[in-house]
């Protein structure tokens, strides 16, 4: 037992013998889980070990198989989100669960609403109210035209402002820069000091260390270990993570020989398209890959989006994009996908996957797109053929094809959308943060699949707002900073402070 | 109709053809200062055409034959091209007088002109590059704005004497390296290199080159040494899209101030310029805008970049127009730099 629960306070939350099956498949297996108030509670553990299962149950998205579930002493069995949000328990989901089509104030007053309400008022509030977090985000945008890191802002704001005495944040961090999550632990601290229980999930393991007061380790749904900060080290954490260390076989230490450049596959001239991509030029090249970093906001992901035909540059004047020596305009990613580009996106919720099909079906919504099914009509030996091949291949851990992507956790999620993506057999391959909410034991899977593919000869793009992962798999390293291409550095050159000046100055 | 709807439209929207765009210098092409940094050479007045004579580096000043000992030979006229074969044959180009072998006049090659590039198949075949059969050697930035595509391909075997035409309507071939597979030939207003069978039969070999290509010859490691003799700019590219202003300009422009490449630049405040800050606190900007840059590329057998050397804007060594790799050393003849420059390459693959 650690000293915070030996000091004899009633947790505020408290899971006994909690088991969750899912298709009689155990995601969570007789575990035990404390929250107490005022604490910071780090829950970690590999891709599909249950952290995201376990606090949906606490939020009431999910109900336990077995097991019981104590709210200030008292059992409780939230029969859905609301219910639990009454009684003072958000949850900052992984992916967004912001409504798009309203704008920032509405999705932060979504569910407080007064009998009636005044727009402008809610607008200034909600300035007022982002503006004491720090968080720069414009209230009267609608929600879907802003990127991942401000959508996040809004969610972790909207679980805030709902003043709630347990805030479940999810892998909070992942899509912000070094200075919004600055904001973000000073706000964590904030909340700890009004007496509120944060429960965290992160893979940044250096993040959980620094701010919680204790961990709590998980691995395949069962509980492994509880103890306070202090107890722990990022190597321990891992070795109970996975039960072996992983951070030599992630992140390479030491030089290594990058590849030698390919044929130039894809050659972008003087690309533009508002204020996001302003007259970038950069070439990739066939037999390595190319990392793409930059900051937030800084067009990476729109330069990525125009070249697969997601997103259209300007009308007039807005470039020019030459594949295989053949200059081409992508106004639907079908075509683009038919010429060999791909682009494996960074919200994989929203844009990767078809949460409620199955994997199979998923794998071959890609190959169908690509116009590479072997039958005129849907096949399903085909479809299951194919989902076992890459359920292998890319080690998605299931029961079988048939399980819906929904159902996955969030490194099994995106192993399915790389798998959609590579069973459109590519020419080009665009990763956007191929690793964000992956567990370290997926990242080596995901990483592991990416060299192989370069390797393979194919022209591998990794956009990155880890530089970590940019250094240790990238060949070449493009920095992008205001919409456009302003540093290239091969990996002998480069460094992390280098990479940092360039972004931002 | 369809192809002549597309060109409008694109004019209109500035897409495809009229993108009015250069490709990137990046990834092998990515700008350093390894030939500008590059020991002092050999003052040379406008060098050109390096070759091997006798197992030694050769190359022209005009009408003179040089070596790195001195003068070897002064002949009647400009020499425009040279080539030696691995037996030992050499042949030289003369402006407006025809090729020599040997020191043999030919005479069904004696109406010849504007030879750009010599280059042997074997000993007894001679392959001839003829830039523009319209404009003189000196006229090739006119050849360029005139967008012609007069270049001819000759192959002369040399013990009937007699020429054969392999390809025609060439924009402007510049330079050429035997290869197994058949001729590369960099067409310079094209930016390409291609190569040629003896059949006459064409492949594009690399395409969209961000330069002009000029002189090509083999590396010791199996691959291919390129030059590129000045940058493409979109304001070289706008203006070549328009032809009223192209025909004015050449009416009322001196030649030396033409909107074109150039094999030097920055010695007159006439010359023309890109809008934009060229320079910041009274320095130019290495990657300002410029008429004239020094660039060689190396290239695997199967023409991949490998890596280059650049003398980029406000540089000296700029106008490169011939390369020569021989006993570890890489030579370059900076034709707008007026210098031979001797680039040792283990430190240039060092850097």
């Amino acid at each position: 037992m650690s000293h915070i629960e030996a000091d004899g306070v009633q947790p505020i939350i408290e899971l006994r013998g909690v088991t969750k099956e899912f298709h009689g498949v155990a995601a969570l297996r007789d575990v035990n889980f404390t929250l107490m108030p005022g604490e910071v509670h780090a829950l970690l553990g590999e891709n599909g070990a249950g952290k995201s299962t376990l606090t949906k149950i606490i939020a009431g998205v999910h109900s336990p198989t077995s097991g019981e579930v104590f709210f200030k002493g008292e059992k409780l069995a939230f029969s859905r989100p609301a219910d639990a949000l009454l009684n003072g328990i958000a949850m900052v989901f992984q992916e967004t669960s912001l409504v798009q089509s309203l704008t920032v104030a509405q999705n932060i007053y979504l569910g407080k609403e007064g009998f009636l309400n005044r727009l402008r008022g809610i607008y200034i509030a909600a300035q007022q109210f982002l503006q004491s977090l720090n968080f720069n985000v414009d209230p009267t945008m609608q929600v879907s035209q802003l990127g991942a890191a401000q959508k996040q802002m809004v969610e972790i704001a909207r679980a805030v402002h709902h003043k709630a005495r347990v805030i479940i944040f999810d892998e909070p961090t992942a899509t912000l820069t070094p200075e919004e999550k600055h904001h973000f632990f000073s706000l964590v601290r904030r909340l700890k000091a009004d007496g509120v229980s944060i429960v965290f999930i992160s893979h940044a393991l250096e993040e959980a260390l620094a701010i919680s007061d204790r961990i709590t380790v998980l691995r395949d749904g069962q509980h492994v270990v509880t103890d306070d900060v202090s107890a722990f080290n990022r190597d321990r954490i891992i070795t109970y993570m996975v039960g072996r260390t992983l951070t030599e076989e992630i992140y390479q230490k030491g030089a290594r020989e990058p590849r030698r450049y390919g044929k130039k596959v894809l050659s972008v001239q003087n690309l533009s398209m508002g204020k996001m991509v302003r007259n970038t030029s950069f070439s990739i090249y066939a037999g390595q890959i190319t990392g793409l970093f930059g900051l937030i906001g800084s067009g990476r992901t729109e330069t990525a989006k125009i070249v697969a035909g997601v997103a259209k540059r300007d009308f007039l004047h807005g470039g020019e994009i030459r594949f295989e020596d053949r200059s081409v305009r992508f106004r639907t990613p079908r075509p683009a996908v038919k010429s060999g580009i791909v682009y494996v996106t960074e919200d994989r919720k929203l844009e990767g996957f078809f949460e409620t099909k199955s994997i199979a079906a998923n794998i071959y919504s890609g190959l169908l797109g690509a116009d590479l099914n072997k039958t005129p009509v849907v096949s399903y030996s085909e479809m299951m053929e194919l989902s076992q091949v890459w359920t292998k291949r890319l080690n998605v851990r299931t029961i079988d094809g048939q399980a819906k992507v929904i159902e996955l956790s969030g490194g099994n999620q995106q192993k399915v959308v790389v798998a959609k993506a590579l069973a459109q057999r590519p020419k080009l391959i665009i990763f956007d943060e191929p690793t964000r909410g992956v567990d370290v034991g997926a990242i080596a899977e995901i990483h592991s699949a990416i060299n192989d593919l370069a390797d393979a000869g194919l022209a591998v793009v990794v956009i990155s707002s880890y530089l970590p992962e940019i250094m240790n798999l990238a060949d070449r390293i493009l920095v992008t900073r205001l919409g456009r291409v302003v540093e290239e550095f091969g990996i002998s050159e480069a460094t992390e402070e280098k990479i940092m000046y360039a972004a931002v100055h | 109709m369809r192809g002549a709807l597309r060109t409008f439209s694109d004019r209109l929207l500035g897409r495809g053809t009229a993108a009015l765009t250069v490709p990137p210098l990046d990834g092998a092409w990515r700008p350093n200062n390894l030939l500008e940094d590059a020991p002092s050479g050999i003052a040379a007045t406008v060098p050109d055409c390096l070759t091997l004579k006798e197992g030694r580096p050769v190359w022209a000043e005009g009408r003179r034959l040089k070596g790195a000992d001195g003068e070897i030979e002064t002949l009647p006229r400009t020499i425009t091209a040279m080539a030696s074969s691995s037996g030992g044959r050499f042949a030289i180009a003369l402006d407006g007088a025809g090729i020599t072998i040997d020191g043999q006049p030919q005479p069904a090659l004696a109406q010849l002109s504007c030879v750009t590039a010599l280059a042997f198949e074997d000993e007894s075949t001679l392959w001839i590059a003829i830039g523009s059969t319209v404009n003189q050697t000196g006229e090739w930035a006119r050849d360029l704005i005139e967008l012609r595509r007069s270049g001819r391909l000759l192959r002369y075997d040399i013990g009937t004497g007699k020429p054969a035409t392999i390809a025609e309507r060439l924009a402007y071939p510049n330079g050429m390296v035997w290869t197994p597979d058949g001729m590369i030939v960099s067409e310079a207003w094209a930016v390409r290199l291609i190569r040629l069978a003896p059949s006459g039969k064409a492949v594009e070999i690399v395409a969209d080159l961000p330069g002009y290509p000029a002189g090509l010859s083999q590396s010791a490691s199996g691959g291919y040494w390129l030059t590129l003799f000045a940058p493409r700019s979109p304001l070289i590219e706008l203006v070549l899209r328009e032809a009223s202003y192209r025909k004015a300009m050449m009416q009322e422009v001196d030649p030396v101030y033409w909107i074109a490449p150039a094999l030097s630049s920055g010695q007159s405040f006439f010359e023309p310029m890109q809008g934009g800050a060229l320079k910041q606190m009274g320095i130019l900007k290495p990657w300002a805008p410029t008429r004239s840059y020094g660039l060689v590329v190396e290239f695997s057998g199967d023409f991949t970049p490998l890596r280059s050397f650049h003398s980029r804007a406000g540089g000296r060594r700029h106008g490169v127009t011939s390369v020569l790799e021989a006993d570890g050393q890489l030579w370059v003849t900076s034709k707008g730099g007026g210098e031979i420059v001797r680039i040792a390459l283990a430190e240039g693959a060092k850097s």
